[in-house]
Order: structure tokens, then C-alpha cells, then sequence
């Protein structure tokens, strides 16, 4: 069935190709790693509302009242003047305008009511809520500041795992599985599909190699090219975003077990569509829904029974589950390593089958 | 040493050669409603060049992608050196060496790479794969471009190094579509001698052409298809003799009146009349010659005279009523 000088042949014919188209290196590489920095891009730029404060008391309750919004993670704070904060909020470059009044220290000393302006633009409602939810988390914690004795703020955080993880580096891992997902994809489906495009698929069919052969070695040639791809993307993570792993044999023991999967999938769909626009087209199309639907912002289980459940048919939900486990630590759902790692085998080889079968199936249009 | 001999020691296990070098019986290939070779029986015998002749769409391609196992037959059944394609598509494979129509080169790679990567596809022995390689680019005269890519070779070129990749695992069959599409007269002679030399060494050929020229030159038996259905199968002398015979073509100095009294005669197939010239279609039947020239010699002023051999495109038109390139 397998015949090894075959697969090698083929094998090394797809990485030379692809080595010598750029535009093939540059799809299947670099893609990912642009998703990569794309994606923290939009979590670290979307995460701050920006706010003037006109300060008109800089007394020390004042300046408490200051300091207890900055730790709110919601502002981006500048100190201006009434003036400056009304053309800033007219001119659309900030969400809100703060104003603490002349007489903050006093009345709070006097045990006083106290108000606090605040100016929201309605242009983007999700600044806007985030600001309304935002001020009254501020009160608070500077009441649980200034006045300790009178309220008093007792967070018990259960400590379910050794470190705290930033959601920066929690979503990365996430990302990486996408990244994996779009280059393995792109890579196979693309370098498939070309095959018929260019006729040159006759050269494989007509030959004595069996189907798998030649299967398995245009796989691990999109494999080689992948490998390379989340080499990199890994050491982006670590390196810019410092999520180092917890596990690294399962970094890469999954990391591979998912491009496995993917590489499989894009070769399944170059060979079904025969074509690489649409191979192009669902690769993208797929990667940031599936990303989103799969557990990448938080636990599975904290999403809805209905979402949970299509998520569950893909095997993106499993690759976050266990890189999560392998970069922290993380337990994602109940299925443990080796369950997650067991669905993950079952996609891989029943993809694997379906792009050979699909294959030996192939005939030409005429 | 013949310039042309491909042939090198194939230390893998022989194959065995049993009857036809190619068995067509019966075959159909429909695509939905539209059925593009309809009840094909024929047999190609072992050493032949072997020419499957048809306008565009006629089923040829489809036929040969039946034959080497790349389409899948309605019905009927094909077998390649005693093999059934469908059951023993690997031996048939190996024995069968195929120059499509699109080259199916990879061009991006270089020369070298497409027929080593060939090489190894088809088992060719590791000791020996240099030595063939080498061998075969020289022959078809690409040895210096051996680290060329295909990308930058003309279409004759890409068409000879097709060839040369075919022959690489020294196939017994050996089958081209239309191998010279596109390629300028010279290489055009080139290939002619390529396929000729590959007869001289017992292989067979299959060639699909619409070039009437180059079946003649090649093949020593025609199959002429059309809507996918053999109109004839035979030599193209005796396809001539049959279906054309002799042709003269008159010129007279004014337009020839008793055009019915040619016809009349014993042996006469047609008379085409343009104002001052007949075209006059014979069975090739003794002494007509001289008698439709003396019918026209005593009614008009005879101004030329040709008597010649119909070329296939007329013995096509004849038997399919349509012109070979429409």
C-alpha cells in the first residue's frame, strides 16, 4: 500500500515547489503569523476607553479618586482642562470627559453627596457601556481605599491554577491553534488543488504509486512547509508575547497532531474543489469563526449549550483545549489530555482517509 | 549505437506481454446525457503507431484517458497488454507511458527535477536513474537546459522533454496527445522521429491527432472517430484506396457544359464544378483518366490537368460530412 521512495519523491517535489513559488512561502508562513499579531493587535487596541479628566481639586481624596479609575482597565486617562476635554470629546479623539469638582476633598470629608460629571460620546456603544460600567467600579474602589473602615471589599480568589494568566497570553495560545489551522490548510489545499489547475496531477494518477502514497507524501510536504510555519509563530508567542510553555512536549506533540489534522482537511478540499480560489476562500472563511466559536476568549463551558455543541464538532474546540493545557496548564472541558488528544487522532486519520479515498476516486472532467 | 534507442536493462520484475497492446470493446463514457464515446471496439496490436484521428470533442482524449486508466468507462472494457484497466490499473500503469496534451510538466521545477522526481514515481532503479536521465535529455536535445526550469522553455521544448519523461521508465505503450499542438515545424520533425525511433525499438504507439499530415506520416493504421462512434479503421493507403481513390483536377478555358456525361462513367464517385475547374472523384478504376480527359478535350480547351491521391481531410469529409478542423 505505502511505497516509501513514492511518498519521499513527493514529498520533496511539493517543498521544492513551494520553495520556489514565493507566493506559496508567503501564504503558508507568513499568513499565520500575520493572523498572530493581527489578532493581539485588536485585543490590545480595542481594550481602553480614552478619557479626559478635568481635574478641578487636586486634593489627596482627589487624587485617590484619580488613581482608582486608572485601576479600573477600562480608561486610558489624560489630566486636561474643561476647554481642552470638550474639544477632544468634540473632535471624537476621546469617549468621555471626567470632571471632579472644586469641592471633591471637602465634602468628602464633610460625608457629603458628591457628583461627579461624566460626559459620554454615544459614537461606539460598547465604549459607552464600558464607561457606564466602568465609573461605579471606580466609586467603589476608592471608597474600599479611603475609608477601609467604613467598606470594606474582600475578594477570595479561589487560586484553581499555580499562576495568573493574562488574557493577552491566554488568547495567543488560542491564536496559534488558528495560525496552525490557516497555514496547514492553506499549504495542502492550495499545493493540491494547483496539481489539477496545471494538469499535473495526471503525472501523479498515471503513475504505479498507489493513492496513499502519493497522499501521505504530498501531506508531509505541506507538513514540512507547516512545521516551519508554527516554528515560528511559537517562537513569536514566547518571545513577544512571553506565553512560555508549561509542556513543551505537548506544545509540540499537539501542534503537530493539529497541522496534521489541517494539512489533511486542505488536501481533502484541493482535491474535492479542484481549484485554489475556493480552497482560498473556505480556508479564510472558516479560520476566524471557528476561532471565536472555539473556545479562544474563555472555557467552552461558559458560552451557550448551543454554541458549546457546534463547537464541539470541529476540532479546533479539542486544539485550544489541549495547547491551553500545554502552555498553562488549563483545564478546558472534561475530556482530559488524553481524551482531547484521542478526538484529535480520530480527525486526523479520519481526514487522512477521506482525502485518499477522495483521490482514488478522482477522475478527469473529459 | 542508434541515437534514438531508449532502451536500458529494467532490473524490476518483467512484465508480461499478453495479447493486444490495447483491447477496446464496446466502451462508452457518458457525461450526464451527453455520451462521448459511444460502443468503441478496437485493438491496437504490439509495435505499432497506432493513430486515433477525429475533430475536437470527437471522444479521442476521452477514449485515451479510458485507456490509461484516468476516467472511468460507462460500460464496455479495455485492456492494455492483456491487462483489465480497471482491475490491474497498476500493471497497466507501469507499462504505460503517457505525453498529454498539457505536457503535465511541473514547471516551476527545473528539467532535472521533473524527470528524477518522474524517476522515482515509477520505481526506476536508483543505480541506473542518472544514467537514463541523462540519456533521455540528450536525446531530446535538452541535456544543457537540464537546470533550466520548465517555465522558461518554449512549447516545443516542454513537449520534447514530455517525451523524454515518458520514456524514462521504458514503457511498452506509449501514448501521445496530440503531440504536436502548438509546436513549431522543426521540433514538430523532431517529435516525428522521436515516435518513429520508438516503433523501430518495438514499442507501440498510440497518438491522437487532428492533424491529417502527421497521421499520415506516422501511423501505420488510422481509426477515424466522430461523435465518439470508429467511422473506419485502417491503413491510411487503404483508407485512400477505399474512400478516395484517384483524383483529378481539370482546368478548362471556359466553363465545362457536359458535366452529366462524366458522371455516367463506370467508376466516377463525384464531379465538383466551380465556374472553370472539376474536381473529379474516382474509384481508381483502369484507363478513367484518359477517358474523362477526352470528354473534356472534345467539349473545351483543356488549360491544366492534375491527377493525384485524396488526403485525408477529403477521405474525412467523405465519411463523416464534416471537415477534420471545424
Amino acid at each position: 500500500m505505502f511505497n516509501l521512495r513514492a511518498i519521499w519523491a513527493c514529498m520533496k517535489k511539493d517543498i521544492k515547489t513551494s520553495l520556489t513559488e514565493r507566493t506559496f512561502t508567503i501564504i503558508g508562513i507568513l499568513v499565520p503569523i500575520n493572523i498572530l499579531f493581527l489578532m493581539i493587535l485588536f485585543v490590545i487596541g480595542g481594550g481602553y476607553a480614552p478619557t479626559a479628566v478635568v481635574m478641578n481639586d487636586h486634593g489627596p481624596y482627589a487624587r485617590q479618586f484619580y488613581q482608582a479609575m486608572s485601576g479600573a482597565h477600562s480608561f486610558r486617562l489624560q489630566q486636561t482642562s474643561a476647554r481642552e476635554a470638550e474639544g477632544l470629546l468634540l473632535s471624537g479623539r476621546i469617549v468621555a470627559v471626567v470632571t471632579v469638582p472644586a469641592d471633591f476633598d471637602a465634602r468628602i470629608q464633610q460625608k457629603q453627596p458628591v457628583q461627579v460629571n461624566v460626559q459620554v460620546n454615544n459614537l461606539n456603544t460598547d465604549f459607552t457601556n464600558d464607561i457606564r460600567r466602568a465609573i461605579p467600579l471606580s466609586i467603589t474602589s476608592f471608597y474600599a481605599k479611603a475609608f477601609p473602615n467604613l467598606v470594606t471589599i474582600m475578594p477570595r480568589e479561589w487560586d484553581a491554577y499555580a499562576q495568573d494568566t493574562d488574557y493577552v497570553p491566554y488568547l495567543s495560545v488560542s491564536i496559534l491553534v488558528v495560525g496552525i489551522m490557516l497555514g496547514g490548510v492553506l499549504q495542502s489545499g492550495l499545493g493540491t488543488a494547483r496539481e489539477w489547475e496545471s494538469a499535473t496531477i495526471k503525472e501523479l494518477l498515471l503513475s504505479p504509486a498507489s493513492r496513499w502514497s502519493i497522499i501521505v507524501g504530498k501531506m508531509l510536504g505541506a507538513l514540512t512547509i507547516g512545521l516551519v510555519s508554527l516554528i515560528i509563530v511559537l517562537a513569536a508567542l514566547i518571545l513577544l508575547i512571553g506565553a512560555w510553555p508549561a509542556h513543551w512536549g505537548e506544545v509540540i506533540g499537539f501542534g503537530l497532531l493539529t497541522l496534521i489534522i489541517f494539512v489533511a482537511w486542505g488536501t481533502l478540499l484541493g482535491t474535492l474543489f479542484k481549484n485554489r480560489t475556493p480552497v482560498l476562500a473556505l480556508a479564510f472563511g472558516t479560520s476566524i469563526p471557528l476561532f471565536i466559536l472555539s473556545g479562544a476568549f474563555g472555557p467552552l463551558s461558559f458560552t451557550t449549550p448551543a454554541v458549546q455543541l457546534i463547537a464541539q464538532l470541529f476540532p479546533v474546540a479539542y486544539a485550544i483545549a489541549l495547547q491551553q493545557h500545554a502552555f498553562h496548564n488549563f483545564n478546558l472541558n472534561t475530556y482530559g489530555v488524553g481524551g482531547n488528544a484521542l478526538v484529535l487522532v480520530g480527525y486526523a486519520l479520519g481526514l487522512i482517509i477521506l482525502a485518499a479515498v477522495a483521490l482514488r476516486r478522482s477522475t478527469l472532467a473529459h | 549505437m542508434d541515437k534514438y534507442n531508449t532502451q536500458i536493462a529494467d532490473p524490476r520484475q518483467p512484465v508480461e506481454h499478453r495479447g493486444p497492446a490495447v483491447e477496446m470493446t464496446d466502451l462508452c463514457k457518458d457525461f450526464g446525457s451527453f455520451r462521448a464515446v459511444d460502443h468503441l471496439s478496437l485493438t491496437v496490436q504490439q509495435g505499432e503507431i497506432f493513430g486515433l484521428l477525429g475533430p475536437n470533442g470527437s471522444g479521442k482524449t476521452t477514449t485515451i484517458n479510458m485507456i490509461s486508466g484516468l476516467s472511468v468507462p460507462t460500460s464496455g472494457m479495455v485492456r492494455v497488454m492483456g491487462y483489465d484497466v480497471r482491475r490491474e490499473a497498476r500493471q497497466v500503469r507501469r507499462i504505460l507511458g503517457s505525453i498529454p496534451q498539457e505536457t503535465a510538466l511541473y514547471e516551476e521545477l527545473t528539467a532535472w527535477d521533473n524527470m528524477d522526481f518522474h524517476a522515482d514515481l515509477f520505481g526506476v532503479a536508483r543505480k541506473e536513474k542518472k544514467e537514463r536521465i541523462v540519456r533521455l535529455l540528450e536525446l531530446v536535445q535538452l541535456l544543457d537546459r537540464k537546470a533550466s526550469r520548465v517555465s522558461t522553455f518554449s512549447g516545443g521544448m516542454k513537449r520534447r522533454l514530455a517525451i523524454a519523461r515518458a520514456l524514462l521508465h521504458d514503457p511498452a505503450l506509449i501514448y501521445l496527445d496530440e503531440p504536436t499542438l502548438g509546436v513549431d515545424v522543426q521540433a514538430r520533425r523532431a517529435i516525428w522521429d522521436y515516435c518513429l525511433s520508438l516503433r523501430d525499438q518495438g514499442k507501440t504507439v498510440l497518438i491522437t491527432t487532428n492533424y491529417l499530415e502527421e497521421a499520415q506520416a506516422l501511423c501505420e493504421r488510422l481509426a477515424i472517430i466522430d461523435h465518439g462512434r470508429l467511422i473506419t479503421v485502417n491503413t491510411p493507403d487503404h483508407l485512400k484506396q477505399a474512400y478516395g481513390g484517384t483524383i483529378l483536377e481539370l482546368e478548362t478555358s471556359q466553363p465545362f457544359a457536359e458535366v452529366e456525361r462524366i458522371k455516367e462513367l463506370p467508376g466516377v464517385k463525384e464531379v465538383q464544378q466551380e465556374e472553370r475547374r472539376l474536381k473529379v472523384t474516382t474509384a481508381g478504376v483502369d484507363h478513367i483518366v484518359p477517358q474523362i480527359v477526352n470528354i473534356v478535350s472534345q467539349n473545351a480547351e483543356l488549360r491544366d490537368l492534375a491527377v493525384r491521391e485524396p488526403t485525408l481531410d477529403e477521405i474525412f469529409l467523405q465519411l463523416t460530412g464534416t471537415a477534420l478542423r471545424d
